[in-house]
């Protein structure tokens, strides 16, 4: 974020923590997009909205050199291969020649599940990045009398 | 109690001199200047570190000012960099509290 600065980790472990922060921030998008187009049945590729997942890799990590993170995107946003679910609706604009309707195949609970998920990891880096600061604050106590 | 020293070798111009009971060759406001064991002028280390821990606040506030403006900063990212810049503000209050302590001690022994 900064390495033009002569100090750096002041709060322990807290670069690499928002760097996770932000990749699961990605992953809250995500599934909030995936949530508002539970129902889309045609976008602008063709064919109903495909659901998206967010794949973590292991760029999140520390660098070998020392203790700054490596800052590289430590996620990857995939398209779920799972084939659109056909519901017999005749008279819709996307209807095919057979009255079927294709609506991407997003399941609510699954998408809830996922966001749960994804608000606790979250909350996790927060507490990291909190003990850090309590951590850096006693250290600097170590000088008062 | 202290122990008497012997040895003030290792020590800065300053402080030997002090601890040699002659009067201070320097006036009290170079001391800063006085040169470290690794040949690095203390005044200008201290000056360094003044100018990062203000650099810090100036990012800080620069990321604030964009995320209000409506540049897409990351929340957690704002809050990190100022959580960084009040840490190291912390650490330049100590290192100033230490050698204003430092000081204050030095002149209690000329007196």
């Amino acid at each position: 974020m900064n390495p033009t600065s002569s100090i750096s980790g002041l709060i322990p472990g807290a670069r690499l923590a928002g760097l996770a922060l932000t990749a699961e921030q990605t992953r809250i998008e995500v599934i909030g997009q995936n949530i508002a187009n539970a129902r889309t049945t045609r976008t602008s590729a063709g064919g109903p909205y495909q659901r998206q997942q967010v794949r973590f890799l292991d760029a999140i990590r520390m660098s070998q050199s020392g203790s700054n993170p490596v800052a590289a995107p430590g996620w990857q946003v995939v398209k779920d291969p799972r084939p659109p679910v056909m519901v017999h609706q005749e008279g819709h604009p996307d209807a095919d020649a057979t009255g079927m309707v294709a609506y991407p195949a997003i399941n609510i609970h699954e998408e809830m599940a996922d966001l749960m998920i994804a608000n606790r990891a979250y909350e996790a880096n927060l507490s990291v990045i909190r003990n850090g600061r309590a951590l850096a604050q006693q250290a600097l106590s170590i000088g008062r009398r | 109690m202290i122990a008497p020293i012997d040895n003030t070798a290792g020590l800065s111009p300053a402080l030997a001199a002090v601890l040699a009971e002659r009067p201070l060759a320097v006036p009290p406001a170079s001391v800063s200047q006085a040169a470290g064991p690794s040949g690095t002028a203390f005044g200008s280390m201290l000056g360094d570190l003044i100018k990062d821990v203000d650099a810090r606040q100036t990012q800080a506030a620069d990321s604030f000012s964009g995320m209000l403006q409506g540049k897409e900063v990351p929340l957690h990212q704002v809050m990190l960099q100022a959580e960084e810049a009040s840490v190291s503000f912390q650490l330049m209050l100590e290192v100033r509290n230490k050698l204003m302590d430092g000081y204050q001690e030095l002149m209690r022994m000329h007196q």
